[in-house]
């Protein structure tokens, strides 16, 4: 068990981060060079005015009407995406890992709140599933990759709570929360979860279009 | 019960609970890692017995972890068992002298995983 932890936190670690900037480079260039050959036009709309105007929108809850129309998945969906970056980034755990590992540290927030919000990230995961099941026009376009990907977010922070709270074996806990937190980043570039590096594009150009060609907000 | 029966059983019951007493800190653990350097811990202390400890892993050589330095090069043969950890190492780093919490987690971890032997996640050894 030993062994296996280091190799899920030694050169599997490596090979996840490895998989995710060149896939997604890989991702956003077979993009780009599609919509030059298809769509040169689109490039003539692009304005970083409007589209910074746009992505600052949408990026304030309930600004838009869209988000009004669903106050609650908003809500929820804003809890998500923040609790999974917080943690992410400023959970004391990671950072200290990474100063022991790399010798750069920066500010951490207290383990308390990072527990209350992997909690939320859960509970959010979950939600969305449940809304998936409930809501029929959701449940239209869903299938199983939808709950697998679900599952696949959630994993990380499950197995971090695990971790934490040493429900369980420790070691045993720890390695499964580096592995699943491996498998997402390496599924992030491949999956649809590669809307985290679209949607500021996808958005930017909605918003250019909107603003600079219609001349109307878009949201 | 006679008076000398009865002190009899005193004084016997005075030594057991005595005896008792002082068995307590040997259940427990023997070394108490000096941590006030930290202040107020955000973890709970790491397990570590120090005799237990180095019997288990064969370390024989103080000096693995109570070194020496001097002009920036480990000296061989001495050893500081008589200082703490934090007499030296403050909590931040000075130098290539590294701060408190990374001193030990690289001395621990460090020689835990050279070994593929003894704890690596934080669980581990922050035991609840
Ligand atoms: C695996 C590392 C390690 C090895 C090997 C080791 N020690 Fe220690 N020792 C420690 C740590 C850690 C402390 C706690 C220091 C502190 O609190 O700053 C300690 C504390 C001590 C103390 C302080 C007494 C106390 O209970 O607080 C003495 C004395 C000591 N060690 C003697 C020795 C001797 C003698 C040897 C060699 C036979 C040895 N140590 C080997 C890690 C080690
Ligand atoms: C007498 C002062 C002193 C004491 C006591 C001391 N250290 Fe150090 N330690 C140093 C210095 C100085 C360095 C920097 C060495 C260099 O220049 O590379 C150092 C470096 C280190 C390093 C990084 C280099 C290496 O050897 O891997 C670790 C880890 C470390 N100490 C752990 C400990 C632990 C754990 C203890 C307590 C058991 C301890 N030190 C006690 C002075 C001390
Ligand atoms: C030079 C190598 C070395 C260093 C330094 C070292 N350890 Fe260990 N440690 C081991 C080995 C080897 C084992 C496994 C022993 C076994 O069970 O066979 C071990 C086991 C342990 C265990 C489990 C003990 C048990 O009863 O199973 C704990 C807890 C532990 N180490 C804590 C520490 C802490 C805390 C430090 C730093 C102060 C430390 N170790 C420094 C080699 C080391
Ligand atoms: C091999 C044992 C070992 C492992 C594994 C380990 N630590 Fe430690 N850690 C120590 C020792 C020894 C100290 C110094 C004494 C103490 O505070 O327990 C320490 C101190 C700390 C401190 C500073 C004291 C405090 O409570 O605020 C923090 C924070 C910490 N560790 C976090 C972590 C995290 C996070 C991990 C996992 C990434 C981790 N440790 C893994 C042994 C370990």
């Amino acid at each position: 068990m030993e062994r296996i932890y280091i190799l899920v936190s030694g050169p599997l670690a490596w090979i996840a981060w490895s998989v995710l900037i060149l896939g997604s480079i890989y991702r956003l260039w077979q993009v780009f060079s599609l919509a030059k050959q298809k769509e040169q036009v689109l490039f003539s709309y692009i304005s970083l005015k409007y589209a910074l105007r746009s992505i600052i929108n949408w990026s304030i809850p309930w600004n838009t009407t869209n988000m009004r129309l669903h106050p609650i998945f908003t809500g929820v969906a804003f809890l998500f995406h923040i609790g999974f970056f917080v943690i992410l980034i400023f959970l004391s755990a990671h950072v200290i890992m990474i100063e022991e590992g790399f010798g750069l540290s920066w500010p951490t927030i207290p383990d308390a709140l990072a527990d209350v919000m992997a909690f939320l990230v859960v509970g959010a995961c979950i939600f969305f599933g449940v809304r998936r099941i409930v809501r029929p026009e959701v449940a239209f376009v869903t299938d199983w990759t939808d709950f697998a990907l679900l599952g696949l977010v959630a994993a990380p922070f499950l197995t971090g709570i695990l971790a934490y709270h040493q429900w369980g074996d420790p070691l045993l806990m720890t390695i499964l929360h580096m592995l699943s937190a491996e498998i997402l980043l390496i599924s992030i570039p491949f999956t649809r979860l590669v809307h985290m590096l679209f949607a500021p594009f996808t958005r930017g150009y909605i918003g250019s279009e909107f603003g600079m060609v219609r001349h109307v907000k878009d949201w | 019960m006679t008076p000398r029966r009865f002190s009899f059983l005193l004084g016997a019951s005075f030594i057991v609970a005595l005896s008792v007493l002082g068995a307590i800190p040997a259940w427990t653990q023997d070394t108490v890692l000096k941590t006030q350097a930290f202040g107020t811990l955000t973890r709970p202390v790491a397990l570590f017995d120090h005799d237990t400890h180095n019997e288990k892993a064969g370390l024989d050589d103080c000096a693995i972890c109570h070194h020496v330095y001097r002009n920036g090069k480990l000296v061989a043969g001495e050893s500081s068992e008589d200082k703490a950890c934090s007499d030296c190492h403050t909590l931040q780093g000075q130098g290539r002298q590294p701060g408190l919490r990374v001193a030990y987690h690289t001395a621990c971890a460090g020689c835990h995983t050279t070994k593929a032997k003894g704890p690596l996640a934080c669980g581990q050894c922050h035991r609840r």
